[in-house]
């Protein structure tokens, strides 16, 4: 008998539908992931008790851990699917949407709270004029150096998800935003707005939530210094803090 | 983007920029759990310390703390007052929290968790040993010398001592770590380096003040000063007893 792979997926027909589960057997192919498993179950949607059922929803893209997509929960986890190799895991694969954000289908999210955030704390570099701003100042290579690892950011919210103090009572902003403040704050011209990002951090669900728990540091698919960032940024907030009470 | 009409109608809100206080009331929590909780918190354990050198220089140190001036002003403005703020909105913190240790079991995470529990434990702790020892019984702000007396009666319950222990152990822990968390989060150990670092120098302060603690506790069981009396001998007798 071939080698089989078992997968758990807990589906859900639409925001306000009931969750349920359903299990699927597939043929073990090598370099299997949990996108490709699920690209098979499309193409032949039958439970593993031989009922026929509608392809799974989810998001995804790149396929290579780049473009944040299909971050979902894999065996109780934060992480990417198509990065998760079904060799790696235990089976049966337990493959969940993501917890702490709307669910719109299956494992498919609205993860449109982590664009408000980036939108609030304007994780962007100001470069928009009706003339030629000409050329930017030079970025040093150590600089660089510090930048690049927050650069690789993509928006996935793995951090997010696993983070104990992210929920719908703390509203907390999560370490991925606080991550690109410091990113933009380090920028020569993105510096322009770094007191109103700083000060974005004070608001209600701000820096001041994050509990060191340090999970998201542990989960995030493309290793960036999280904690760093925000023992970084906690600082600086502070000092703005101090700053425009005794300042103005 | 998914859906642009109402970006985020549920689930998690994004932050509220430039609303509310609470990063003025979290960090005043943060720092009131080292000063002056924390300091005071190391004074106790000094003070009480004195115990290991017999009743006479506990009884002391006891008389030379409540003769300092504006007793009651300082044990409001500087004990009571900072250990409530701390303890109700330290409640507050851990309850918006949703710890999930079982499917990230990492070390991190864990403290992340055990600070609740033992900030939790601690305070049940100190709300009964406040009120043992200084609104209940003999009153040592104005009876010094029966110090002694009064902590070796209290540790006679087997219940009572083993209240200490977790405690004392308790306390410990959560002053440690919450220096280790404080200097993350006002970000004094930036670095991967110098947390990791912070994380042993808390480490041996955990178990340097749970070690005080208990070698305190057994000073108050050793056979030389078995049944102290409430009023203490003239001073020759119990000092010859310590040597």
């Amino acid at each position: 008998m071939a080698k089989t792979v078992i997968l758990k997926i807990k589906r859900q027909e639409s925001p306000k539908a009931a969750a349920r589960w359903e299990e699927f057997e597939l043929t073990w192919k090598p370099g299997m992931n949990v996108i490709s498993a699920m690209m098979e179950i499309a193409a032949n949607p039958v439970t593993r008790d031989g009922k026929t059922t509608t392809p799974i929803a989810y998001d995804s893209n790149c396929l290579e851990e780049v473009c944040g997509s299909c971050a979902m929960l894999i065996n109780g986890r934060a992480r990417m699917a198509c990065s998760a190799l079904v060799d790696k895991l235990d089976q049966p694969i337990r493959v969940e949407p993501f917890s702490k954000f709307p669910i719109v289908r299956d494992l498919a999210v609205d993860r449109s709270v982590i664009f408000e955030n980036l939108k609030a704390v304007k994780a962007w570099v100001p470069v928009d004029g009706t003339y030629d701003l000409g050329s930017g100042l030079r970025i040093y290579p150590t600089e660089q150096e510090e930048a690049y690892p927050i650069s690789r950011c993509i928006s996935c919210c793995c951090c997010m998800e696993a983070c104990p103090q992210f929920n719908e009572d703390t509203g907390f902003v999560g370490a991925a935003t606080i991550a690109q403040v410091r990113l933009f704050n380090q920028h020569p011209t993105g510096k322009a707005l770094k007191h109103e990002r700083l000060q974005a951090l004070m608001g209600d669900g701000g820096i001041q939530e994050c509990g060191f728990a340090q999970n998201c540091v542990q989960v995030c698919p493309k290793d960036i210094p999280l904690t760093k960032a925000i023992a970084d940024t906690g600082r600086e907030v502070i000092k703005q803090a101090i700053k425009d009470f005794f300042r103005g | 983007m998914a859906s642009v009409a109402s970006p985020v109608a549920r689930g998690v809100p994004p932050i509220r920029a430039g609303q509310g206080h609470s990063f003025l009331l979290r960090r005043l929590h943060s720092l009131s759990g080292i000063i002056p909780i924390g300091a005071f918190l190391l004074e106790h354990f000094i003070s009480n310390a004195f115990a290991t050198n017999g009743p006479r220089a506990y009884a002391d140190q006891v008389k030379f703390l409540t003769g300092l001036p504006f007793v009651p002003i300082l044990e409001t403005v500087g004990i009571y007052i900072p250990l409530l703020y701390h303890a109700l909105y330290g409640f507050y913190i851990w309850f918006r929290g949703e710890s999930n240790v079982s499917d990230y079991p990492w070390a991190g995470n864990f403290m992340y968790a055990a600070q609740r529990w033992t900030g939790g434990i601690a305070f049940i702790y100190i709300a009964w040993h406040t009120y043992t020892m200084r609104f209940s019984g003999i009153h040592l702000l104005t009876n010094s010398q029966a110090a002694f007396h009064k902590v070796q009666m209290e540790l006679q319950s087997p219940w009572a001592g083993a209240f200490y222990v977790i405690g004392i152990t308790a306390a410990s822990w959560h002053f440690a770590y919450g220096i280790y968390l404080f200097c993350a989060k006002w970000g004094i150990t930036v670095s991967e380096t110098s947390r990791k670092w912070m994380g042993r120098v808390c480490l041996v302060l955990a178990l340097t003040l749970i070690t005080i603690g208990w070698v305190t506790m057994a000073a108050f069981f050793k056979p030389q000063w078995k049944n102290i009396p409430e009023k203490l001998p003239p001073e020759q007798s119990v000092e010859r007893s310590v040597h």
